[in-house]
């Protein structure tokens, strides 16, 4: 069952590169959306199938391949991995939508969408921690393609920072995850048997750093972050939304199961620091932030910011913070990818980003006035004003973390302030005022162009006003996931007051 | 059927959004044929659907006890997210009043509006208004009121932004989101201590835990200075006061809800809140201070105000600091009074000058006179209002001032000189303002002002018999004190403040065409109350420089700093590369003379230990 997702578009991208008769450009991206939205379907079949109330690792698929390295091809989901498959499969397809039609070589750019797809698939169902590098890995092939291919001017710059940076987080992984398995003293990768795993306490703190400077580059924390500024500007808007919405989610994924899980005693004892760099990632983000003046290049700087609620909710590692640390890997996939792609219909209608030269692109006659419309509510969903996912996902991480880390978490606070006051300088600048004379007479705007932004946009409210429908997949993983470990809350919680509340 | 009314209490904030929701179609542009008025008229019923469900809910409860509905919202992990909402006479009264004057604003916005292209959105944007005030007047828990406020943040953005092509709009717009969003995030601050420490959210728990809590002083205080640090923001007190001032810019139907019951809102969370607040003696003292440094501060800087917005608005600051004096003394129904009696007349006010302005195309006191003649109607809404307001007649506002004063009589006499001082320059304020716009010669601009149409006409009208017949509603409500009761020597103290203020306002002399004198100290003064003490400058110069050159700092440190160490490693592995290129000669003997030394390297290293 798990397979098809990974297989499906690899045997779709295979089909794409292959297919004898030339296709033209347009067709090849129906054929390619309509994968997809096969796959997406089947990612709904799955979650049919998915067992909400059971915590463990559930539609496990198993095979044998190298047992003597310790490699099996063991496949499995539970309620942190479900979500960020569905948003996986869901970004993807928009993606694919929101591709220029007229796109050179679209063969290759096509199926390297489809690989990256299947490789991050891959990478969260995967239930063996070689198994899991293999995909971690694969996913750079593409997506080094996509960045060095159809990127900006300075496309091979970045495309090299990011290849060399995730490798480096790759080597750091590889080195952990043999660390573990050897000095857990097991014979194969599988990731079940290594809960069980009693490394001494130095120990696993070395392995968590090792962790955590690998993931830490994925996710991105400061200060191993300058790779996404540079990958995102020079990204096409399909890609960005892909490597914001799901790719860093492969980190902090990554760190919550194969660091706080597998590890729990070295986290515990390095978690009040995990907070401090929480704080410093989301300040740092957005104060990064204001000082930008490339749309993308700002929306990138507030993703490495909204990153650091991550961290400081796996942290706390409360049920509570791990739930709003799920619940805003979802959101803020939803978010940014929704904000990179409106700022890609802007950036392909007016031909710039800077938000010194746009303005007043609210215009109803000869603006943008939907795509702005749009804008200012992703920018105020990333504010987390309530009525969108933002605020729930906020407000969960904000009061899961409060009672272990106080001071951290009111630091954190300030950074949502601090969000407020970027994208209100992008809102005003970019969006208020008079239009400005050099974008003038600008390409209509279609419908299709709105498709992605409008899809994301309803996910975003639909969330946002009824988060029951996403946090029931993962309440009882992240009741369990959090449970080895002891936490002391530094504010004692009074035992809630029942209120004789009158029915009518 | 009325129980089932009463059950579904919880639509009628629902309606507004429902009608905000249902405009969508006209404000993107799907419906053009029909022109945005049905958009219009769709929120209009919606509001009219909200008011008549709130009256006969009100009519099953008056005179019975609160009730609470429990609206379950969502579970995560141990945190339940239950919606709490009070049904009671002064909950829903208070709905009922925001009702009622959002409808008389959206009616009045049909004229007001009329010519605008983006009639749909402002209505779409008045509903989630309506929807979020009155959502916040039944609001039973604090979570759902900071919901709330902080939509009314974005709400406000939005209409404050609503000409957005303007400047001056622009900025406003971003001062009046940035400001309220400081206060919110206070907010939230003590709303997720409160949280942890309380184990609910909802007044009732809040309360019962409030009772019993045992916090250190620090503690307690940090709690409440946090928790007034929301309705600070939205009731534009010191020091978060300077958007509403600049707010003005937005459309006036607008400015009639947010200068009479947005503010409202943020006073009535805090009143709201006020048993949790007295944990802390030191964040009631904050209060108090706060209150009456913005009553006086507010009142003396409307009276340099030559916008006619602004001259209004800054005595909404004023007044909303005689509020927050009132819950600082834990003077409650006070502090309600006042909001109540406030509301009405400065929303009429609003009205009167919003036609003003409508009709003369200007907002400039000085470009104006003598409209008497030519608008009636305003002229008496903007009389009315302004004797409401005020201490002077036995209108609302002189029995709200009257029962500050008398709950302040005993160990307060500070406070009550403050509230004397604010009636007194209200007075001198609205004088001036009056006499600018309606009294004396006809101006240029005024000349031809013809009264406003009937969409504008009938809800000003209405308002003014409203607050015509406040002392009766107040009597009816038994909120008023028996006249062989009173204390007589208050309402000699309130009225000699009030002629006081009026000698001073009539003989005020009022230079149209030459309103900065030239005599040097008081042109000082009056620039320092013109620019509202400077405090902009000094946020200017402080907060956002020095959020700017942290920005500007970090940004320097990680494209030189951070940046450059990568690119330094990647630039070193490069050069190093290219040095190591020229190492490669093509002579063999070179080539068998390394292999041999690194051979002998290498077994000497093996056979250490022989050795």
């Amino acid at each position: 069952m798990l397979s098809l997702l990974i297989w499906m578009p690899v045997l779709g991208a295979v089909l794409l590169t292959v297919w004898p008769s030339k296709l033209s450009a347009v067709r090849l991206r129906q054929i390619a959306f309509i994968i997809m939205a096969v796959v997406l379907g089947w990612t709904a079949v799955v979650g049919y199938a998915f067992t909400s109330s059971d915590a463990s690792l559930q539609l496990r698929e198993e095979l044998p391949w190298l047992e003597g390295l310790g490699l099996s091809y063991r496949l499995s989901v539970d309620g942190l991995s479900f979500p960020l498959l569905v948003l996986n499969s869901l970004l993807t397809w928009l993606a694919l939508h929101a591709t220029e039609a007229k796109i050179q070589r679209p063969r290759l750019y096509y199926a390297l969408i489809l690989l990256l797809n299947a490789a991050v698939s891959g990478a969260f169902v995967a239930e063996n921690l070689l198994l899991f590098f293999l995909f971690y890995e694969l996913e750079l092939i593409p997506l080094y393609l996509l960045i060095s291919i159809w990127g900006g001017p300075r496309r091979g710059y970045a495309a090299t920072k990011f290849l060399i940076y995730t490798a480096v987080s790759g080597v750091l992984l590889l080195g952990a995850f043999l660390g573990i398995t050897w000095l857990g003293g097991m014979a194969s990768f599988d990731y079940q048997p290594l809960l069980t795993q009693t490394i001494p306490v130095v120990q696993q703190c070395w392995l968590l750093g090792a962790l955590l400077i690998g993931f830490g580059i994925k996710i991105p924390l400061v200060p191993f972050h300058t790779w996404l500024p540079d990958a995102h500007v020079e990204a096409g808007t399909p890609v960005s939304m892909l490597l914001a919405g799901v790719l860093l989610k492969l980190g902090t994924y990554g760190l919550i199961r194969y660091g706080m899980v597998l590890l729990p005693q070295g986290w515990e004892t390095l978690a009040p620091w995990l907070a401090t760099w929480a704080v410093i990632t989301t300040l740092y983000g957005a104060l990064m932030a204001i000082a930008q003046t490339d749309m993308k290049r700002m929306v990138a700087f507030s993703s490495i910011a909204h990153m650091g609620y991550i961290l400081l909710a796996c942290a706390a590692a409360t049920p509570l913070s791990l739930l709003g640390a799920i619940f805003q890997m979802v959101s803020h996939g939803l978010i940014s990818a929704l904000l990179f792609a409106l700022v890609g219909v802007v950036y392909q209608k007016t031909g710039t980003r800077n938000i010194e030269v746009l303005r007043g692109l609210l215009n109803p006659e000869r603006g943008l006035p939907i795509i702005g419309s749009m804008m200012v509510l992703g920018v105020m969903a990333s504010a987390g004003i309530p009525g969108m996912v933002g605020f729930i996902s906020e407000f969960l991480v904000f009061r899961g973390s409060f009672p272990i880390f106080p001071l951290q978490t009111l630091l954190s606070i300030i950074g949502t302030g601090l969000t407020a006051v970027y994208f209100l300088l992008l809102v005003n600048r970019v969006f208020f005022g008079r239009l400005s004379p050099q974008v003038t007479d600008l390409p209509p705007v279609t419908w299709g162009d709105r498709f992605p932004g409008l899809i994301l946009t309803g996910l975003i409210v639909l969330f946002g006003l009824q988060p029951a429908w996403m946090l029931n997949w993962s309440q009882a993983t992240t009741t369990v996931l959090a449970a080895p470990l002891i936490r002391q809350p530094l504010i004692t919680q009074a035992t809630p007051v029942i209120s004789p509340s009158s029915p009518l | 059927m009325l129980q089932f009314l009463l059950e579904t209490s919880w639509w009628i904030p629902c309606y507004g959004l429902v009608g905000a929701v249902l405009t969508l179609p006209w404000s993107i542009g799907l419906i053009q044929r029909t022109g945005p008025r049905p958009a219009a008229y769709l929120n209009l019923l919606m509001t009219c659907l909200a008011l008549v469900h709130g009256a006969i809910v009100l009519r099953g409860v008056w005179h019975q006890d609160p009730q609470v509905i429990l609206l379950h919202w969502f579970q995560a992990a141990d945190l339940d997210f239950s919606l709490a909402l009070t049904i009671s006479p002064v909950s829903v009264g208070a709905m009922e009043a925001v009702t009622g004057l959002s409808l008389l604003a959206q009616f009045y916005a049909l004229g007001y509006m009329e010519k605008d292209w983006a009639l749909a959105r402002f209505f779409a944007l008045m509903g989630i208004f309506e929807a979020a005030i009155s959502g916040l007047a039944v609001s039973d828990s604090l979570f759902l009121s900071y919901a709330l406020l902080e939509i009314l943040t974005l709400s406000t953005y939005l209409l404050v932004g609503f000409w957005y092509a303007q400047p001056l709009v622009v900025t406003a717009a971003r001062d009046a989101f940035l400001t309220k969003r400081i206060g919110d995030l206070l907010l939230l601050m003590g709303v997720i201590t409160l949280s942890t420490m309380a184990g609910s959210l909802n007044f009732p728990d809040l309360y019962a835990w409030a009772d019993t809590a045992e916090l250190s002083a620090s503690t307690s205080l940090l709690l409440g200075l946090s928790l007034i640090a929301g309705p600070i923001g939205k009731c534009a007190q010191f020091p978060l006061h300077l958007w509403l001032d600049e707010a003005m810019e937005g459309p006036n139907p607008a400015s009639i809800l947010r200068n009479s019951v947005v503010v409202a809102a943020g006073a009535y969370i805090l009143i709201k809140m006020q048993p949790i607040l007295a944990l802390s003696p030191g964040a009631l003292t904050v209060l108090i201070v706060i209150g009456s440094v913005t009553a006086v501060g507010a009142s003396l800087v409307a009276i340099a105000q030559i916008d006619i917005k602004r001259a209004l608005s800054h005595s909404t600051s004023a007044y909303l600091g005689l509020v927050f004096m009132a819950v600082g003394l834990q003077w409650t129904d006070v502090a309600l009074l006042l909001l109540l009696t406030h509301s009405i007349a400065k929303a009429l006010m609003f009205m009167s000058i919003g036609s003003v302005i409508l009709t003369t195309n200007n907002q400039n006191l000085t470009e104006m006179g003598g409209l008497w003649s030519r608008m009636p109607a305003t002229t008496i809404a903007f009389a009315v209002g302004s004797l409401g307001l005020v201490g002077l007649l036995p209108l609302g506002g002189f029995w709200a001032m009257y029962q500050a004063i008398y709950s302040f009589w005993f160990g307060q006499p500070i406070l009550v000189t403050i509230v004397l001082l604010v009636n007194g320059l209200t007075i001198i304020n609205l004088l001036r303002v009056f006499r600018l716009t309606f009294l004396g010669q006809l101006q240029p601009k005024t000349r031809r002002s013809p009264e406003v149409a009937w969409p504008m006409a009938v809800p000003m009208v209405s308002l003014t018999v409203v607050a015509l017949l406040m002392p009766l509603i107040l009597h009816n409500f038994s909120l008023l004190p028996d006249w062989s009761y009173t204390n007589k020597i208050i309402v000699v103290l309130l009225l000699v403040s009030g002629l006081i203020g009026s000698a001073i306002g009539v003989t005020l002399p009022l230079n149209r065409g030459w309103s900065r004198t030239i005599y040097k100290p008081l042109r000082l003064a009056q620039d320092v109350l013109a620019y509202d003490f400077y405090v902009d400058r000094l946020y200017r110069l402080t907060v956002v420089a020095g959020i700017n050159g942290l920005s500007r700092c970090s940004a320097w440190f990680d494209r030189y700093i951070v940046d450059g160490l990568v690119n330094l490693a990647g630039l070193s592995s490069i050069l190093s590369g290219e040095v190591l290129k020229y190492s490669i000669s093509g002579q063999s003997q070179s080539y068998i003379l390394a292999i041999f030394l690194a051979a002998g390297v290498l077994g000497l290293l093996l056979t250490w230990s022989i050795w």
